[in-house]
């Protein structure tokens, strides 16, 4: 017995010296590392195993057979994360009813969605993917990492809150769609409130209905054939939502509807996320600092509708000044790769720090998602959930070298200019062949 | 004497309070202790820049400072030539859902008559925030249609729309039609067929015969006059040379068959967009048509050219010899462009041509390099002061110089910040 | 103790009565197939095998030392032959005709998840046996390929109605009919302009549907074990119509276009614990670690294009082509290393001519050809229920057989003749595509015929032609015949005539070329042939 075990202990061992390695385990060296919460480490690495982040320091010695990844004169921070977005989704809105919150988004995601790729490219890890802001209640949202390769299940990040699309203003009431045939409820912005409202009423009196069932059935003198209440699909989500099990994210441009809102999850007894877009979240600073309650929104995209033309560029830098948490996001496939860009804005239309304006993309919308324990910013224990930048990440000469997610590389423009360089060889070599031979 | 004395006096109080009423020019203004990029020669580690007349008087490592000329300590500061959009709709469009707050779009196919300049809003909200950013002159475009209109050239920064033209009609905007490909491999570009583009051909053929009766008929009395076409009318300058055509064109085989086109017309042109440009540079340097870019915040429209395609479009093109420009392709975001450059840079293109892109470039490509693009004496006063490279996200704008006037950095984005932070 | 015999003749006669449940309406006569090679399926192959039919049955299998041929039988001399099972096409969409679409509804009101507008009712309870159309066309281009089973189903919106299983033989629906209905589809599509008009909405729509059905039972079981005090449960026509499904094990086919649907189906499966099938399918290869766990039964559509959402079709045009040659046509081959077994079916394609061209595809990509050919024949008819009577040629069961001029899914091999119902039914060539044409030959001919025994003259032919469809009559001293099947391909012209002569009609067809004002050919008949010429007679001025 004792032999067998010393082998095993010897096999072990040889085992880990001959550097068994994972796809998941790599070091990162002599980069600036930009850790956005436990500030920067020059000539720095990071060392992920097992996807987790174990160290961050210098001169760390590379167990043997891991991946090292050569990041002198690069700038190593937390993968981007874009907590309002659509993409790799098949459908973005359900628009036949104004109420949908039955629907979710797990339902159809496409993990073969180009655009994931696209996000990659530009340092992002994981996003937010949303219900559209045609209903003034939506679907249920979810998060993911942008895995690409990977099945649609293995993105999802079971960490995050779950989270009940809402939207206020011109879009769930149509402002800016023709009107043909009978217009849909609502039309107006008390009419998207009292919708909303009656929906909670509805829910309200759905739970009543339950509880007293489940009292009933459990009393002595129970009848036999008492019958249980319908189970709602639409019902269970806003109990949810009461009962805490799932937060809002309410899309809104502007301060005044933003306080109604408020004023309702106060009403029923819900909790807001985040406010999405709210171009005129500087006018409510301080109420939004004092409940507490953080927005996701565009640097300077504005204008494009009246609900959005007091949309200033000072907004982020702001209200982060005034204590609200702040995140930047893209709403867009193209402008996803360009988070980075949009943060650095911060600084110069208000003044932010380089720390606070990476924050707005990294870990503030991690916390505002409920995943700030496990990715948002280089920490030890963390996931390791990185991008690689040749250029500080705030400057607008960067690109985006590499991304990687819980240790594995899922984007590198070195082998993505290798790709292409191939590509063009192949391209002119039939046109050669064609030139020289005879048909 | 002491009448003589109290004339001086008072002919000098009259003298100066003329010089007030014409503002700032009169008075010279000296920039000093600013690192000067001036974009054509080398650049100034610490220099100063005269102001005088709206026009720059001088600028140099040693430059002698009038006396009474008001100073402005540019220590730490960078002083750029102002940066010129190439293609934009600033004045022209406020809000995007709102069709009453957009005018750059008209209805038909054929309008060379209307111009851009002609439908500015010189208080448009947008105009100020681009200026605050270092833009100082811009080529609002028509677009909709095949033949779109007349862009023009503004400087950003007048009350009135007189105020804001500089130049009223820089070139006639023309959006390429798509054209359809020959199936051959071996195709020539003149295989590349359109029924549009032969319509166009011959509204231009149209224009030259127009042209060629009414000058006979004005010969001799006894030929028939020609009816007046609009249409033929406004394209006379440009089947005489005189002002050229904006091809708006993107894809490969459109670029091909557009090159075609302006030499078979025999025009003065500037391509707009050339997506794929990057395809067919060195049919592009050959033909030695410049290239305004649009915004870069685009994706390909093929998977296979690449994501970062459109990003490093431009670097290949200059290095092929293109003459090029950048454009914001925006009014509410025009305060972007020079992020387009920098963005080209990051992906291959020089730093310095990148700034050239959108400085000395467009004003050659624009015809407007006597007056506008560098800072070189004799050219107008249009300077931004930066506290750091004006491409960079980060830098602030601390000063901008349009016509030698210093501007006002407020705008809507300002305004409505102060009004906030007052609340109680 | 006594065991009571049961007595022999009402075994017999119970026998008989199940075999005339399944009996067609017609009885052909009795076969005897000699000299063939049987690929039984059910058990190894057999060498110079005989086959007995009678009475739509298969009455006796074997070699020709063990079967002999009864007196009844017309013998079919099958020498070079090949006999397989009759394949079966397990999930299509032959012979119907496809409602017109519905303009669909705009402006829907704001309520709620209740499907109120539509008529889900209908569209469960839609059958694709009342929307059967045959077609002889239909028929005869499938017993080309040897499908002589086919399960249609109704394929538009989520529920898209209930199939039926049909044995091919003849033009009349009801013969056809084995099994109706077989079980109720699914898409995983939306409505437009109506709830739900999203994907999410469609999976959302299912799930209520289903809560909703397990309630509505509830209510109803509860109301009647104890009525009294009760509020009586309403009358919801959709719930009754989808309850069977629902809650009783009755068969669902989820439509499966890509593998997120598969993944779709297989939650909707496990959570409501639906008997449920997966068809479709054609990238079922890529999620075959849930197949194999969830053993949900799998049918795979033969249409190797990959679905737009595939990431092997939009990265260019290379790599689109390499999906539909190389990548697609492998699944059924990935599956079946994977140990998975499967139906295959023609769900998708076009034309029927592609089924055996396809299965050839995915032999070449890795299938073995027995295990292609057990996905048609054994295996749908267990997935269906129908294996006690169909899949294999065994004695006792129904005589659908066919018999093929080589291996069945060689390039090269024929269907030669089929059996359906015992029925037999020879394999024409499919009507060659008629050539455009600039003749125009409407109008009056007078001809010449010239043969072994004389001439003879037609005084007028009358020809109209619309398009490349040629119609007339013949009319001559022995009477006026019709012209029909006629085709005018380029300047090739064929056509029919039914000559009646003395009571009795003679079948004539004539092939030859045309021109403006002239044509000539050959006119065959039964026992010889002739020369026939013809001119046109110029339209006289009056």
């Amino acid at each position: 017995m004792k032999r067998k075990l010393i082998c095993l202990f010897v096999s072990l061992c040889l085992a880990s010296l001959s550097g068994f390695s994972s796809a998941q385990d790599l070091l990162i060296k002599n980069g600036t590392i930009l850790t956005v919460t436990k500030g920067t480490v020059s000539n720095g690495d990071v060392l992920v195993v097992g996807g987790i982040i174990k160290k961050i320091g210098r001169d760390i010695k590379a167990p043997s057979g891991i991946k090292v990844i050569d990041a002198a004169g690069k700038y190593v921070m937390p993968g981007v994360i874009d907590s309002h977005t659509h993409i790799a989704l098949t459908g973005t809105n359900e628009t036949a009813n104004a109420i949908t919150p039955e629907v979710v988004m797990r339902d159809v995601l496409n993990a073969e969605e180009l655009s994931i790729y696209t996000a990659l490219s530009g340092g992002v890890t994981m996003v937010h993917t949303m219900h559209g802001s045609g209903n003034p209640i939506g679907g249920e949202n979810i998060v993911i990492k942008m895995k690409w390769g990977k099945t649609s299940e293995e993105m999802i990040v079971p960490q995050a809150y779950r989270t009940l699309k809402f939207a206020l203003g011109e879009n769930p009431k149509r402002a800016n769609s023709p009107i043909t045939g009978t217009p849909r409820f609502p039309q107006s912005r008390m009419g998207v409130n009292s919708i909303i409202r009656r929906e909670f009423l509805k829910a309200k009196n759905y739970m009543e209905q339950w509880d007293r069932y489940l009292k009933a059935k459990k009393s002595k003198k129970a009848a036999k054939n008492l019958v249980p209440p319908r189970k709602d699909l639409q019902m269970e989500q806003l109990a949810d939502m009461m009962r805490g099990k799932m937060l809002a994210r309410c899309h809104t441009y502007r301060a005044d509807e933003t306080l109604e809102f408020i004023k309702l999850s106060k009403e029923f007894g819900f909790k807001i996320a985040a406010f999405e877009h709210i171009s005129e979240a500087f006018k409510i600073a301080q109420e939004l600092a004092e409940e507490g309650i953080g927005i996701s929104i565009f640097l300077d995209n504005w204008a494009y509708k009246v609900e959005a033309s007091e949309g200033i560029a000072y907004n982020a830098a702001f209200c982060t000044q005034q204590g609200v948490l702040v995140s930047i996001n893209s709403d867009s496939g193209e402008r996803i790769r360009r988070l980075f860009n949009d943060a650095a804005k911060s600084m110069k239309y208000g003044g932010l720090s380089e720390e606070e304006a990476l924050k707005l993309v990294t870990i503030n919308p991690a916390i505002q998602l409920g995943v700030e324990k496990i990715t948002g910013s280089l920490e030890v224990g963390k996931h390791g959930d990185i991008a690689i930048f040749n250029e500080h990440p705030l400057s607008a000469y960067t690109l985006c070298e590499m991304t990687i997610i819980e240790g594995e590389i899922y984007f590198d423009r070195a082998q993505y200019l290798k790709e292409r360089e191939e590509m063009e060889k192949k391209k002119k070599e039939p046109v050669k062949k064609k030139k020289g031979g005879k048909r | 004497m002491k009448r003589k004395v109290i004339a001086c006096i008072a002919l000098a109080f009259f003298c100066s309070s003329l010089g007030w009423a014409r503002g700032e020019d009169a008075q010279v203004i000296a920039i000093k202790g600013a690192k000067i990029i001036p974009v054509v020669g080398e650049d100034i580690q610490e220099g100063t820049i005269l102001i005088k007349d709206g026009k720059i008087e001088d600028v140099g490592e040693n430059v002698t400072i009038p006396p009474g000329a008001k100073i402005i300590d540019a220590t730490g500061l960078t002083a750029y030539p102002g940066m010129i959009d190439s293609f934009c709709h600033l004045g022209l469009h406020e809000i995007g859902s709102i069709r009453a707050t957009i005018d750059y779009r008209e209805a038909g196919r054929f309008n060379p008559q209307v111009k851009a300049v002609e439908a500015l809003r010189p208080d448009s909200v947008h105009i100020p925030i681009s200026r605050s950013n270092g833009i100082t002159s811009a080529v609002v475009v028509s677009t909709g249609g095949l033949i779109s209109g007349q862009s023009g050239l503004i400087r950003l920064l007048g009350w009135t729309p007189e105020e804001l033209v500089i130049k009223s009609s820089v070139a006639m905007h023309i959006q390429f039609p798509t054209v359809r490909r020959s199936r051959r491999a071996e195709a020539q570009p003149q295989d590349q067929t359109s029924r549009q583009v032969d319509e166009l051909k011959q509204l231009l053929n149209e224009a030259r015969y127009y042209q060629k009766r009414r000058a006979a008929a004005q010969k001799d009395a006894r030929l028939p006059l020609p009816e007046f076409d609009e249409k033929l009318e406004f394209l006379l300058p440009v089947v005489n040379g005189q002002l050229p055509v904006l091809i708006s064109v993107y894809a490969e085989n459109d670029i091909k068959a557009a090159i075609q086109f302006v030499q078979d017309e025999k025009l003065k042109a500037i391509f707009f967009g050339v997506t794929e440009g990057w395809k067919v540079a060195d049919n592009l340097a050959k033909s030695g048509i410049p290239v305004v870019f649009g915004s870069l915040y685009a994706m390909p429209s093929n998977w296979e050219d690449g994501y970062d395609a459109i990003y490093r479009n431009p670097g290949v093109l200059a290095k092929a010899g293109v003459k090029f420009a950048f454009s914001s392709q925006s009014a509410t975001l025009a305060k972007d462009l020079p992020y387009h450059a920098a963005k080209a840079a990051a992906f291959g293109l020089d730093r310095r041509e990148a700034l050239k892109g959108v400085t000395l470039y467009p004003a050659q490509i624009w015809g407007v390099d006597d007056v506008l693009g560098s800072l070189e004496k004799g050219k107008v006063a249009n300077i931004v002061l930066a506290d750091g490279d004006m491409l960079e996200l980060r830098t602030n704008i601390k000063y901008v110089f349009i016509d030698g006037k210093q501007t006002d950095l407020s705008n809507i984005y300002t305004e409505l910040l102060e009004k906030y932070k007052r609340r109680d | 103790m006594k065991i009571k015999k049961i007595p022999v003749f009402i075994f017999v006669f119970s026998v008989i009565l199940l075999v005339l449940h399944v009996l067609p309406a017609r009885v052909g006569p009795t076969y005897a197939i000699v000299n063939c090679k049987i690929f039984p399926v059910s058990g190894p192959a057999v060498e110079n095998g005989v086959i007995i039919i009678r009475d739509g049955l298969i009455d006796s299998i074997g070699t020709q030392e063990k079967v002999s041929i009864p007196e009844d039988a017309e013998v079919i001399n099958a020498e070079g032959l090949f006999a397989y099972p009759g394949l079966i096409d397990a999930h299509s969409s032959f012979f119907i005709e496809l409602p017109r679409e519905e303009p669909g509804q705009r402006g829907v009101s704001e309520r709620g998840a209740q499907p109120e507008e539509k008529n889900w009712a209908a569209e469960v309870n839609r059958t694709a046996f009342e929307l059967l159309k045959p077609k002889k066309t239909t028929v005869d281009s499938l017993h080309r390929v040897g499908i002589t089973t086919v399960l249609v189903a109704p394929e538009r919106g989520i529920f898209a109605g209930q199939s039926v299983l049909l044995n091919v033989n003849g033009e009349e629906a009801e013969p056809m009919v084995l099994k109706n209905p077989v079980a109720l589809h699914i898409n995983f599509t939306t409505e437009r302009g109506a709830y739900p008009s999203s994907l999410m909405g469609t999976m959302a729509l299912l799930k209520q549907s289903f809560l909703n059905a397990a309630h509505y039972s509830s209510h109803r079981t509860l109301f009647l074990s104890s009525s009294r005090g009760m509020k009586r449960p309403e009358y919801d026509p959709f719930l009754e119509a989808l309850s069977p499904f629902a809650l009783n094990k009755k068969p669902i086919f989820f439509n499966c276009a890509n593998l997120e649907d598969v993944k779709r189906a297989s939650r909707l499966i496990r959570e409501f614990k639906l008997n449920g099938f997966l068809s479709g399918a054609n990238e079922a290869w890529r999620v075959v670690d849930l197949v194999k766990t969830m053993r949900i039964p799998l049918l795979v559509s033969l249409n190797f294009k990959p679905p737009a959402t595939s990431v092997y079709v939009n990265q260019g045009e290379e790599k689109k082509k390499k999906a539909e040659e190389e990548i697609y046509p492998a699944n059924a081959a990935n599956l079946h290393k994977q140990g998975i077994q499967f139906a295959l079916t023609s769900l998708g394609l076009r034309n029927s001519s592609d089924i055996l061209k396809n299965v050839q595809k995915a032999i070449k990509a890795g299938l073995p050809p027995e295990e292609a050919l057990k996905a048609m024949t054994v295996i749908p008819a267990q997935l269906l229920g129908v294996a006690d009577f169909l899949g294999t040629l065994e004695s006792g069961k129904v005589a659908n057989v066919i018999l093929t001029s080589g291996e069945i899914f060689n390039e090269k091999t024929k269907v030669q003749r089929v059996f359906v119902d015992g029925l037999s039914f020879e394999v024409k060539e499919p009507p060659k595509k008629a050539q455009p044409t600039t003749l125009d030959l409407t109008g009056k001919w007078r001809a010449m015929i010239s043969g072994p025994m004389g001439e003879m003259e037609v005084p007028i032919l009358e020809i109209q032609q619309e398009g490349n469809s040629i119609s007339g009559t013949i009319s001559s001293e022995m009477g006026q015949w019709e012209i029909s099947d006629g085709i005018i391909s380029g300047n090739e012209l064929s056509f029919s005539i039914s000559a009646t002569i003395m009571d009795e009609t003679i079948e004539l067809a004539f092939s030859g070329t045309a021109e403006k004002d002239s044509f000539e050919g050959e006119i065959s008949f039964e026992g010889g042939s002739a020369r026939l010429t013809a001119t046109r007679i110029p339209d006289r001025k009056d």
